[in-house]
């Protein structure tokens, strides 16, 4: 007989998620996603001036964050007709890089190797590093203490968790080392943002901050220490751990979607070509866009947002009678908690009317990352393993093009002071789109200015494309597919379904416009 | 593999000592009471109980909290506190990470750190965790703390969401004023508000830390921020001031001539902003708003953000006492700079005294609970 499955909270995601599952025979048989927190961003910035946009949405959400501000800014650049200085676009893409570098290796480290570690091996280690030792002691003395908060309480490890000592403890340690270089990393982001988290100098028209040669020789250094950091440690740790002990779940596919995979151009490494580059940032970008239906190794389409629609079948939004999907640009949230047959406040996205998988997978499938091909080659499926390769390889791609920008802004900034800004008056009317490809995935912002305000904002984020529920034909988003079939021998703990969930890299708070009233009374079963 | 790839967890007495002294540098308190605290901090091994709750929050003030380098977050995570509870750093899911909580809150006496904004519309349903609206969680968990102390913007007043339409607000208050909410569960016991958007890392290390040592708060202002921390005016101490009080206002970010000059008329909420960025910097010392060439945009104040839209916007008339309201373009043609910076920094003294409120006694003054 089927058994209900809640895991509520999902922790160590940005923001709040519950995932369902119907559990048969061992396996999963069916899945839901819920995001629990909404605090209405696209309403609340109606009627302002758009240049509040960047700024405001860019505390969306903290952890890929400043990518809402990028890509609100290029929304911006688009609807006002600003061509940004080179100087701003190399800021805008030394920061966006920056953020890559530590937000996957934190990704890795801080929010998913607990999944995959029996951290309390920590305590067998026997070798004579006096670096591991100190880990193995100060694991062993939280222990004796009777207090291993945040690592216990955990789910159990299963057949899958890495339990060789030397292993475990070497990731432990570099755990504790992703801290401190993630911390650096903001020092470093910090010459060009102003703070961190939550940059404020990007805005329409580029980037306000204007460092010294000095301040930008001291960034790169900062900048060759955290690419040291990615090559030697980061994703040899991923390899080792990916084609080791978990090559099996490598394999066998674990968190496998339904096969498409879409990701947006980032990285411009040119000035725009013409008012339709604005929206994107410039032109030749280092990471590519694309479309792949139907198969990991299609070939890759270019991308057409005009492509892109959003269903509310399941979603608790009414659309007018006979409309089944609308272009973002003339999306509607029309608030519908009692709807029959929805589940969910995230809409539908589609692309040509297919659900998409986003995020670093998408990206390494259309860009052919070569670490990720080899895993592929060996025999890895695209799922939660290849996630997080993929993650790996791209914080090497983003970190070694990152100098190249950093050496032509010192130029820059030996021939004077560095202007990265250039403004224009804010259009009565105006529309704008504005496209960049978040850690978690495509992410693109829509505006419709009107007497000089905003009329209306709409925000197509990564999550919205990965959790979406059921579209109108009953198709299955994407973490609701990559579920199926997942093993859970034991259901009082879930450890595979937290995997695959986690692979993604769930970022909850801009995925969700509103939320279930019903939440409370029903579905409300949990594992006991 | 070189020293520089290894982690270096192992905490000494010596690393105590250095979080001590950093962190009383950072309260502005005597350094001869390093030794004190170092011994207060070894002590504590596993027995400072922190219970951190996400609301309706961008996980910004967390990012921030672990970036703090001295002393490193993971020694503060692993040597100096016990953290319980954190939906972004704990290892548990689901039931597992909802019964650490119940057991930590039947322990009690644990600090409760509040991140993000709480929504009470719609019996608070905008924002749930394993089934409970947040705002009956923020309760319970108030309820059996020794100390609260809300961070960031949104936990504080309210922050951004406080202009959507889920009626957020921060932990005492709505924007400026108290709410009242929960008042039965925050009686007697002391209430740190630390905003800014995010919450600024060693303002919270520091804190915490005092509190570990002393067991009690800093002195605080009327909204319970620390006054070491929020009873500076950013107007006054702005290493841009001289631009100001010269007329020099940087009207176009794209001339190189105006780099360096006042933001005032890009929007800069300097003049009302209460806070120490100007020389504590962000980023462990690096840089800040101003600094970056881009307004300050008071987001250590209860009106942030609602009362400060549009950003970019002159919006805030200077008042000077005695004269009321002052058009600044009308200031700088007439009156002239030096006259404006005089009556501005009396202005300002005695907000400053307003702010504090008399809450002037050392460490062990309590919050006072005075409706604002």
């Amino acid at each position: 007989m089927a058994q209900r499955i809640v895991i509520d909270p999902i922790t160590r995601i940005e923001g709040h998620l519950k995932i369902e599952v119907e559990v048969e025979n061992g396996r999963v048989k069916d899945a839901w996603s819920s995001g629990t927190m909404a605090r209405g961003f696209e309403v609340l910035l109606q009627d302002r001036d758009p240049r509040d946009a960047p700024y405001t949405l860019g505390r969306v959400c903290a952890v890929c964050e400043g990518v809402h501000t990028i890509a609100a800014a290029q929304c911006l650049d688009h609807a006002f007709g600003i061509e940004v200085p080179e100087a701003g676009r190399l800021m805008r893409n030394l920061f966006c890089s920056g953020l890559y570098m530590h937000d996957h290796f934190i990704h890795f480290y801080v929010l998913s190797a607990l999944d995959y570690l029996d951290i309390l091996a920590v305590a067998q280690y026997k070798g004579n590093d006096p670096q591991l030792l100190a880990v193995r002691d100060k694991i062993v003395a939280l222990v004796e203490k009777g207090d291993t908060a945040p690592f216990t309480p955990r789910y159990e490890p299963d057949e899958f968790s890495v339990n060789d000592p030397e292993t475990v403890t070497t990731l432990v340690s570099h755990y504790i080392k992703s801290v401190e270089m993630k911390a650096k990393s903001s020092k470093m982001l910090n010459i060009i943002c102003g703070i961190q988290p939550n940059p404020a100098t990007i805005m329409a028209g580029g980037c306000t901050a204007t460092p010294t040669r000095e301040q930008l020789i001291e960034f790169r250094a900062l900048w060759e220490e955290q690419v040291k950091f990615v090559n030697e440690v980061y994703i040899p740790d991923v390899v080792a751990v990916g084609t080791g002990p978990l090559l099996p779940l490598a394999t066998a596919g674990l968190g496998g979607a339904h096969g498409n995979y879409l990701c947006y151009p980032m990285f411009p490494q040119g000035n725009p070509q013409g008012p339709a580059d604005y929206a994107l940032g410039g032109s030749d970008h280092l990471v590519k866009g694309g479309a792949i239906i139907g198969g990991a190794l299609n070939p890759a389409q270019a991308v057409d947002f005009n492509s892109i629609t959003e269903a509310v079948a399941h979603s608790w939004y009414n659309y007018p009678p006979g409309v089944d999907s609308l272009h973002p640009s003339v999306g509607i949230t029309d608030f519908n908690p009692r709807k029959d047959g929805a589940y969910s406040f995230i809409k539908s996205p589609r692309y040509d009317g297919q659900p998409m998988e986003v995020g670093p997978l998408a990206r390494g499938l259309v860009n052919q990352y070569p670490e990720l091909m080899d895993l592929i080659g060996k025999g890895g499926k695209p799922g939660a393993v290849a996630r997080h390769f993929s993650r790996a390889v791209e914080a090497r791609i983003v970190g070694e093009a990152g100098l190249a920008w950093i050496d032509r802004l010192i130029e820059l900034a030996t021939a004077g002071p560095i202007v990265g800004m250039r403004e224009k008056p804010v259009p009565g009317r105006a529309q704008g789109m504005g496209a960049w490809d978040a850690p978690r995935g495509a992410l693109a912002h829509w505006v419709d200015i009107e007497g000089s305000r905003i009329k209306n904002y709409q925000l197509v984020v990564p999550t919205t494309w990965n959790a979406s529920p059921r579209d109108e034909k009953g198709v299955r988003g994407p973490y609701e597919e990559s579920l199926l079939d997942a093993p859970v021998p034991d259901p009082d703990n879930p450890i595979n379904i937290v995997r695959i969930v986690r692979s993604f890299d769930p970022c909850l708070a801009c995925a969700v416009h509103l939320i279930d009233p019903e939440t409370n009374d029903i579905k409300v079963y949990k594992v006991s | 593999m070189d020293r520089f790839l290894l982690g270096s967890p192992e905490i000494t007495r010596r690393d105590f000592l250095k979080i001590a002294s950093a962190s009383l540098a950072m309260l502005g308190l005597s350094q001869a009471l390093t030794p004190r605290v170092a011994k207060a901090l070894e002590d504590s091994l596993g027995k400072t109980a922190v219970v951190w709750l996400e609301g309706q929050d961008c996980a910004g003030c967390t990012e921030s909290f672990i970036n703090n380098l001295e002393p490193p977050a993971a020694s503060i995570l692993l040597d100096t506190i016990s953290l319980r509870y954190h939906e972004t750093v704990m290892a548990a899911s689901g039931h597992k990470s909802e019964e650490a909580l119940a057991k930590a809150i039947e322990e009690g006496g644990y600090v409760l750190v509040i991140e993000g904004s709480i929504p009470l519309a719609e019996d608070g349903l905008f924002c749930t965790v394993g089934g409970k609206p947040f705002k009956d969680i923020v309760r319970e968990a108030a309820r059996r703390a020794a100390v609260i102390i809300p961070v960031g913007a949104c936990a504080t007043f309210g922050g951004i969401p406080r202009s959507g339409p889920t009626d957020a607000v921060g932990f005492l208050f709505r924007g400026t004023r108290k709410h009242h909410h929960y008042d039965d569960v925050a009686a007697g016991k002391p209430v740190i508000n630390l905003p800014t958007c995010p919450l600024h890392n060693e303002r919270l290390v520091a804190v915490l830390v005092h509190y570990i040592t002393f067991g009690t708060v800093p002195p605080l202002d009327r909204f319970y921020r620390p006054l070491a921390f929020y009873g500076y005016n950013q107007h006054e101490n702005c290493e841009r001031r001289g631009h100001f009080d010269a007329g020099r206002f940087l009207t176009d970010w794209s001339d190189p001539k105006q780099q360096g000059w006042c933001l005032y008329l890009k929007g800069c909420r300097g003049p009302v902003a209460f806070q120490d960025c100007w020389k504590r910097l962000w980023n462990n010392r690096t840089n800040y708003c101003i600094q970056a060439n881009t307004p300050c945009a008071a987001c250590c104040e209860p009106e942030f953000y609602e009362s400060f839209s549009p950003l970019y916007e002159r919006q805030v008339d200077v008042e000077l006492p005695g004269i009321g309201r002052v058009d600044i373009d009308k200031v700088m043609a007439t009156v002239g700079g030096a006259v404006a910076a005089g009556i501005g920094a009396d202005m300002l003294i005695s907000r400053a005294e307003k702010r504090s409120n008399g809450n002037k006694n050392a460490a062990r003054a309590k919050p006072e609970k005075k409706e604002s």
